[in-house]
């Protein structure tokens, strides 16, 4: 009874290691990895909602084919059911085919290479023979030195000689799993603790973190505290064109209390308690306007290297305010439809008045919106272990992993038969190449009276020898 | 732009088209062959150095690192793929791969010189090119792109000595709407949706054709040692360009993280470069784990290359968006 329940369990486990073998399967992540690069391709050709808008997708297709991108998800394509059973299923093959094939692999490399005979050795898919006159102790010392100089580690047994190079580059699976592993730990973390979010703050307005869009935490919470845009300006190259942005912020608590203050540039954020702020974008927003007294406040819009507001006066004839940067002057311009171009009416100083007509028109001001981008990523440090550990297991893959055996017999006549062989799964040819050169420098160093290396076929003569 | 850079530029151009000469021609003198293609490579190192030194040169005149615009990028390119090739000639006696290298070289030259002259002056950097992540994250994707390219070049001559004679011109005309592709949607203004087909369309076209006709093979015309010496150059290529790949990717996140909180965020170009990590991806899993053909491997890394030829020129040039738009010039 005990044999019969043996066999079953016995049964069992190996139907569930097939389960899991199919999962392990490389057809599957060659599969799925073939799948996941044509959504990816698609998503790049297709503009993405949740990155540029639903506009954009009408522009690029028209209003006949973008509703069809947009029922078929192509449009959000990297949120679809589809691309998230595909990233499942991977995620899944890669645990199983880490846990199955690829870390096991480890204990391998901890058993020593076993020494071959030399019919064994010829047996290899790189094979050399070579007779010397010399002792065959010498001779295998002779090869040690030069695998050695050729950067192999070699262990001896008698007359046997078993060398490997680059055995550190049979590590790169195991390290670059290990990563995609922690890469997927880190991302989930930082899905499940983190928030992010981007807003334009005018120049003295707050920065709260509690109405963010972005915000999906399952198991963090929002700061209680704030920031405050004290100053935000813009640094041209001569040409006129943006070097940098910049904008001075303080970090306010509950009670409205400075707990910090910095000055932050694009490529260089604020960090506080966890949460980075960083200069997204710049613009100028709004003028300020006084006629006859009266305080105006008009929104700005970008036109290339300008900002323009317009006043439309009649049906007829509109007042065109447009300024370049926050301390220049504004310039006013009229157009009337049959007019080519505007006509400039005047150039305005900060906190100057220009005369049009019987009204007098000031210039208060223009008022930046300084683009802050915020985000908390508590799984950033995990993250940035599984980058370092891919990389690491990527530059290890790019190492050739080379193994050498060799045997040495006497023939019994004072000469010794070298029998030289090897396998590398990177780099066969330039493999080949160091063999044949290993060869060649120890037939031209050593002394014999054959000197000489066999042709590669010739091993069953030279067997022969050495059991005559 | 200096003179002296533009005169070191201009050699190094000459020197590419010299050394293609060279190496094409001496298939014809088998008597002076080997001799010929020592001489082609000399000429491409002057090439290479005059390159090198132009790169520099332009580094010090611009105050900055010389890699910000699709110009720039397009002198590493070739800066790469040259130094990539003699590279893989110290080790392989892969003369064929000299011409292929050169003619490469070549284009991106000619490409870069017929830019509009806006692309050829040093201009200022944009806000977020102000930083020192983009001589850490552009340079390894470039070399890697150029490798990948080489990988893919290898493949065209690892059909061409196993006999695949009809698979390998598939696999031309493939590459050569790919180019055609990126020439149209640099220098005309052909609608995007057109170009995108010819692109994507001669791609498929070509290359499943290209599969389908592996089996049409003249034993007459295959060299055995010469599909394994350029089944090794190409998979050699890949473990060169894989790591700066991912090097490239990964440190473009560290860069977005940085400047703007974000390692992802799916912009076309990234997604491009995830398209084209995946598939190499997918090569050493095939290479590694599965007995799958040399020829069908090439038939892979020619996608690889058409890929590569996607997510570097095509983006700028067949009118996608995104975030990475700097080379962009329309």
């Amino acid at each position: 009874m005990e044999a019969v329940r043996t066999t079953v369990e016995a049964r069992a486990s190996k139907r569930s290691r097939a389960t899991w073998s199919v999962f392990s399967s490389v057809k599957l992540t060659v599969l799925l990895l073939s799948l996941i690069a044509f959504t990816v391709l698609l998503g790049a050709w297709c503009p993405q909602e949740s990155q540029v808008g639903q506009e954009k997708v009408f522009e690029q297709f028209g209003t006949d084919v973008a509703p069809w991108m947009i029922k078929l998800g192509i449009s959000d394509i990297f949120h679809t059911p589809f691309f998230l059973t595909l990233i499942a299923l991977l995620t899944i093959n890669l645990v199983v085919a880490s846990w199955q094939r690829v870390f096991p692999r480890l204990w391998v490399l901890r058993h020593p290479l076993p020494f071959l005979n030399p019919s064994e050795v010829m047996r290899l898919p790189v094979s050399k023979t070579l007779t010397t006159s010399i002792e065959p102790d010498q001779l295998i010392n002779q090869l040690s030195k030069k695998l050695k100089h050729n950067l192999y580690f070699v262990r001896r047994q008698g007359t046997s000689l078993v060398a490997e190079s680059g055995k550190i580059g049979r590590l790169a699976p195991t390290i670059t799993h290990i990563g995609l592993l922690t890469l997927l730990l880190g991302v989930t973390i930082s899905s499940w603790t983190g928030f992010s979010g981007f807003k334009p703050v005018l120049l003295g307005s707050n920065l709260f973190f509690g109405d963010s869009e972005h915000s999906k935490l399952w198991i963090g919470k929002l700061p209680t505290w704030h920031i405050k845009v004290d100053s935000t300006r813009r640094e041209n190259y001569e040409s006129g064109e943006a070097k940098q942005w910049y904008s001075r912020l303080t970090v306010l608590d509950q009670n409205d209390h400075v707990v910090k203050s910095e000055e932050i540039s694009v490529n260089n954020p604020l960090s506080y308690e966890g949460v980075d702020i960083y200069q997204s974008s710049w613009g100028l927003d709004q003028i300020q306007l006084a006629f006859n007294g009266q305080a105006k406040t008009m929104s700005l819009r970008p036109m290339g290297k300008l900002y323009a507001a317009f006043l439309p006066l009649t049906k007829d004839l509109i007042l065109i305010f447009s300024v370049r940067d926050q301390e220049g002057p504004m310039r006013v311009f009229a157009k009337r439809p049959d007019w080519d171009a505007p006509k400039l009416l005047g150039e305005i100083a900060v906190g100057k008045s220009l005369k049009l007509g019987t009204v007098q028109l000031t210039y208060g001001g223009a008022l930046p919106v300084t683009g802050l981008q915020y985000k908390c990523d508590p799984g950033l440090a995990i993250t940035y272990t599984a980058f370092a550990f891919i990389m690491l297991g990527v530059c290890l893959a790019s190492i050739p992993h080379r193994q050498v055996w060799a045997a040495v017999s006497p023939d019994g006549y004072g000469s010794s038969f070298l029998f030289i062989g090897g396998s590398a799964k990177k780099g066969k040819i330039l493999f080949g190449k160091q063999m044949d050169k290993i060869v060649a420098q120890l037939q031209k160093e050593l002394p014999g009276r054959a000197n000489e290396a066999l042709p590669e076929n010739s091993y069953s003569s030279a067997k022969d020898t050495v059991n005559v | 732009m200096s003179e002296f850079q533009l005169a070191l530029t201009n050699t190094a151009g000459l020197s590419s088209v010299a050394s293609f000469w060279v190496f094409v021609a001496s298939n014809a003198f088998a008597k002076w062959q080997k001799v010929m293609l020592r001489l082609a490579q000399i000429v491409m190192v002057v090439g290479f150095v005059s390159l090198t030194v132009a790169i520099v040169a332009r580094g010090i005149e611009a105050q900055r690192f010389p890699l910000a615009n699709l110009y720039e990028s397009l002198l590493w390119f070739a800066w790469a793929t040259m130094g990539g090739y003699l590279f893989l000639a110290r080790s392989y006696t892969i003369g064929q791969l000299g011409w292929l290298a050169s003619l490469t070289a070549t284009a991106m030259f000619l490409y870069g010189s017929w830019l509009p002259a806006s692309q050829h002056e040093i201009a200022p950097l944009v806000p977020a090119l102000v930083s020192y992540w983009r001589q850490i994250h552009v340079p390894p994707l470039i070399v890697s792109y150029a490798m990948f390219i080489l990988g893919g070049l290898s493949a065209l001559l690892e059909l061409w000595v196993g006999g695949r004679r009809q698979s390998m011109f598939l696999a031309i005309a493939a590459i050569a709407c790919a180019g055609l592709a990126i020439a149209l949607g640099t220098y005309t203004p052909i609608d995007s949706f057109w170009l995108q087909l010819l692109f994507v369309g001669g791609s498929l076209v070509g290359l499943v054709s290209a599969w389908l006709k592996l089996d049409k093979v003249r034993p007459a015309n295959t060299d055995n040692k010469a599909v394994e010496l350029y089944d090794d150059v190409c998979y050699r290529c890949v473990a060169i360009g894989f790591p700066l790949l991912t090097i490239g990717v990964i440190t473009g996140g560290l860069w977005a993280n940085h400047a703007w909180g974000s390692y992802w965020s799916w912009d076309p170009k990234e997604s491009m470069a995830l398209v084209t990590w995946l598939s190499y991806a997918a090569y050493i899993h095939l290479r590694i784990h599965r007995d799958v053909s040399g020829e069908k491997l090439a038939i892979v890394s020619v996608a690889g290359l058409l890929l590569v030829l996607l997510t570097y020129l095509g983006f700028n040039s067949l009118g996608f968006g995104g975030l990475h738009s700097y080379g962009r010039f329309k």
